[in-house]
């Protein structure tokens, strides 16, 4: 029997169609949108009012986030901003050193084995740039005795406690140069890059292994289907390489219960992975026919710098504003074709990190050079992150057929810092050139890179639409999107990047029942308001999966 | 300790060429080494015995590992079989920054070797004015405790002394040494091994190279063993010395390049013993012999 939903309204993203009242669903499939006379010629029909009141749009699809958004909250966040938990409730952000102090001692107090190393992720230095540096003695506060991580957000930083050093042999003699050190030449606590992080060891791995567990997909999947996504990128995944994280995907995508369809792009240049990419590639192609219902493979992403708030992006000149530069390619450009030729010639999409505009450059002529030689008319290569996009590169990517995913999140969470220390201001207006985008013709979708910031297309909506930092600035009023080019952009969009747009992305027949549903209406509220509406949860392949709290 | 040596330098520089040289002249020295990069592992088939997933068995008793599960681990794998190695090299990435890797070397146990980063001299002004590797070919050099100035054969004399003088110029933190297909002697990159006589280095294809040791029953202290380091001549290349009494903890001088760093270890023969090493018609003994016995001499306090 077909069921019916009655909406307060429907927005479809499907321009001959653009809204209606109701929706039609059979076995997962959309048959139409409409008023209910038009859709009740399909037969037999149940209706279900649950949606009566509600907006419906079509379920949002996340084209760059990773599974560590599920991964790290196996610990405690101390993040600078509020960051939403599986369950539904919101772990607040952390302002102060002595916050910081006061949310250990509280994990401290609630641990019953005194010997157990308290862990916790998402502190982010660059937020305390007016204080002194975190260091040991703020976490020796918290327990003299109890070993202690914190984990940065970057990735590329962890501050210990003294027993953490303790217990891992990390004396004052050794001469590691990621070793924090005060003005004494004594340990301060911080560990910087991996070489130093990994001597306290078991907490180093504890938490480099927290987003291979189940446990990391299942909290994935539940703060995707919180935020309204039905279908979410996993974009860095290891299952080409990986029998483990490959089979513990499938057995849990498999479950009825799970809420969510995952697309997988996996990274074929993962270091010292000796690896004939000619061999993946088929690999690659072979496993896309065993992909299912909610475990989809997309295709390859390859990382090829590091991050602006890093100062480890690269930058063409004039390069960072303030702070020093450790602009760095993770790629050698002299192979970056030869490695992409395979995945590009199986017929594979390709999604490349690029966070500076120099790195980007290179991204560009490569696509272009592999475009001459091997012609692909419909190829949808994103470039990721993207956000330092200059003009003529919008111009060129326009040309090559290249897609761009902005990460508008930064506008939010780095804007201030990207105005007052990374790029400076004109490059910080210039940030995620969404209508310049549009302007040049270059097909644009936007991300969370969640864990870097919580999952949330309302979110990133709202970035591209107002570009309000927390100091209250608007960076580069030029580059605000309305919400329906915004909703366009999370929506159908997204699923055209990861050329799934025939199957999802709008609400039109024939096209998989996946449903967003809102309490409000993201074209008409305030604009300054899409991140506050509700999210009542979705319906995936016409299963509802309600949003958890 | 285990010695720790990466090897640096861009795509096509000579780093496997560089690797495959000190794995057919180690003598005898367990090598365990680590490739940072992608695709295949090239060692020449004639070393290979066997191979096993990722990793290759050679003839010799060296193994050679990618690092499938983080550097850390790839480090306590190899440390962590029967037979572990007594020295690991590192084949780093054409755009790794060698210097972040080279902090693995100086974690509990490990002791830093050196850093080694090769250029090819054929395009040496062109990368280092790279749009996109430039930069970071010019960390790796000024990482590079040793330069080495590869495939001089294939430019002419005018061009090799302009390099060389310009690396010397530009790094002077580095010693730079010209060679073709990267053929140096393994105790100049490597250092000498430690459990073999100090004094020990293969000549014959190395004629360009001299070496100086010192012997002494006496133990000396840390002070005089770190005096004599920082006065060595600019001209050793490598250095590397013990000293011990006979009972209680030992220390270890090692040079290389322009570094020179004194620790404390668990044990070493009673007894002082240092090795240098520098080029032929650059190295004064005589000069090391008066420093070796201004710093240690009896009477000397200290």
């Amino acid at each position: 029997m077909n069921t019916i939903y009655p909406a307060r309204k429907i927005i479809t993203m499907n321009p001959s169609n653009p809204e209606g009242t109701h929706i039609a669903v059979r076995d997962g499939m959309i048959l139409g949108v409409g008023p209910l006379e038009d859709l009740t010629g399909w037969g037999d029909y149940r209706l279900d009012t649950t949606f009566a009141d509600k907006v419906i749009v079509p379920g949002f699809v996340e084209a760059h986030a990773h599974v560590m958004a599920g991964g790290m909250l196996q610990h405690p966040y101390v993040g600078y901003y509020d960051r939403p938990l599986p369950d539904g409730s919101i772990s607040p952000g952390i302002r102060s050193y002595d916050a910081l102090i006061e949310r250990l001692r509280e994990i401290d107090a609630a641990m019953t084995d005194p010997a157990e190393a308290l862990l916790a992720a998402g502190f982010d230095p660059i937020y305390f740039a007016d204080q002194p540096r975190l260091t040991r003695h703020h976490l020796d506060r918290v327990s003299t005795t109890r070993p202690i991580y914190l984990h940065h957000a970057s990735g590329h930083l962890a501050t210990a406690n003294t027993a953490m050093l303790a217990l891992n042999g990390v004396t004052a003699d050794l001469r590691v140069e990621g070793l924090g050190r005060d003005a004494q030449g004594e340990l301060d606590g911080e560990l910087r890059e991996p070489a130093a992080m990994s001597l306290c060891k078991s907490a180093f791995r504890e938490i480099q292994r927290a987003n291979m567990t189940h446990q990391a997909i299942h909290y994935f999947g539940a703060l995707a289907n919180n935020a309204g996504i039905t279908t979410c990128t996993d974009l860095g995944g290891l299952s080409i390489l990986s029998e483990r994280s490959l089979e513990a995907w499938r057995t849990i995508t498999s479950e009825d219960s799970f809420p969510l369809r995952v697309v997988q792009y996996n990274l074929p240049a993962m270091p010292g992975a000796a690896a004939d990419f000619d061999a993946l590639a088929d690999q690659f192609v072979a496993l896309r026919h065993t992909q299912t219902e909610r475990f989809r493979f997309g295709g390859v992403k390859f990382v090829l710098d590091g991050s602006i708030q890093g100062f480890s992006a690269l930058l063409n000149p004039p390069g960072y504003y303030r702070g020093e530069d450790h602009g760095q390619l993770l790629a050698v450009p002299d192979q970056l074709k030869a490695w992409l030729l395979p995945f590009h010639r199986a017929g594979l999409s390709i999604h490349l990190h690029c966070n500076g505009n120099r790195t980007q450059d290179l991204a560009i002529e490569t696509i272009e050079q592999l475009l001459k030689e091997v012609p692909a008319p419909d190829h949808r290569h994103t470039i990721t992150h993207a956000q330092l996009t200059t003009q003529a590169q919008l111009r060129k990517m326009a040309k090559l057929g290249l897609c761009a995913n902005f990460f508008t999140n930064h506008l939010w969470y780095w804007g201030d810092q990207h105005y007052e220390i990374t790029v400076g201001p004109e490059r910080a207006n210039a940030l995620e050139p969404c209508a310049s985008a549009l302007r040049e013709g270059v097909s644009f979708s936007f991300h969370s890179d969640a864990g870097v910031t919580p999952l949330g297309p309302l979110h990133t909506m709202w970035c591209a639409v107002n570009r309000v930092t927390p100091k209250g600035r608007i960076l580069g009023p030029a580059e605000r999107i309305t919400p329906a080019q915004a909703l366009k952009a999370a929506t159908i969009d997204a699923a055209y990047q990861l050329h799934m747009d025939a199957e999802i992305g709008s609400l039109e027949a024939g096209k998989a029942a996946d449903f967003t549903i809102l309490e409000d209406d993201p074209l008409n509220v305030d604009p300054m308001a899409i991140r506050d509406i509700g999210v009542w949860g979705t319906v995936l392949r016409g299963r509802p999966c309600k949003a958890a709290g | 300790m285990i010695a720790f040596t990466v090897l640096g330098g861009y795509l096509g520089a000579g780093k496997t060429t560089l690797l495959n040289h000190i794995l057919s002249h180690c003598d005898g020295r367990r090598l365990g080494v680590l490739v940072n990069d992608f695709g295949a592992i090239n060692i020449d088939a004639s070393l290979v015995a066997n191979r096993n997933g990722s990793r290759i068995n050679l003839t010799n008793g060296c193994v050679c590992c990618t690092l499938s599960d983080g550097f850390s681990e790839a480090i306590e794998t190899l440390l962590a079989d029967p037979n572990p190695p007594e020295h690991i090299l590192v084949e780093a990435s054409g755009v790794a920054d060698v210097r972040q890797l080279a902090q693995y070397g100086r974690a509990p146990g490990m002791s830093l070797d050196g850093i080694v980063v090769v250029v090819d001299a054929r395009t040496l002004p062109a990368k280092v004015n790279d749009k996109y590797v430039g930069t970071t070919i010019r960390r790796q050099l000024a990482a590079g405790d040793l330069i080495l100035l590869n495939k001089t054969d294939l430019i002419g004399d005018d061009a090799c002394r302009d390099h060389l003088a310009w690396l010397q110029r530009e790094y002077p933190l580095s010693r730079v040494l010209p060679c073709r297909n990267a053929e140096l002697p393994v105790a100049l990159l490597l250092g000498v091994g430690s459990t073999r006589e100090p004094a020990a280095m293969s000549h014959g294809e190395h004629e360009h190279y001299a070496t100086w040791s010192f012997t002494s029953e006496a133990a000396v202290t840390r002070t005089r063993l770190e005096r004599f380091s920082q006065q060595l001549d600019p001209s050793v290349l490598r250095a590397k010395g013990t000293s011990a009494a006979a009972t209680g903890p030992a220390l270890l001088l090692q040079a290389v390049g322009t570094r020179r760093e004194v620790s404390t270890i668990e044990h070493a023969p009673a007894g002082t013993y240092l090795v240098a090493i520098g080029l032929q018609d650059q190295l004064d003994t005589q000069v090391l012999d008066r420093l070796a016995a201004d710093c240690f001499s009896p009477a000397e306090s200290g």
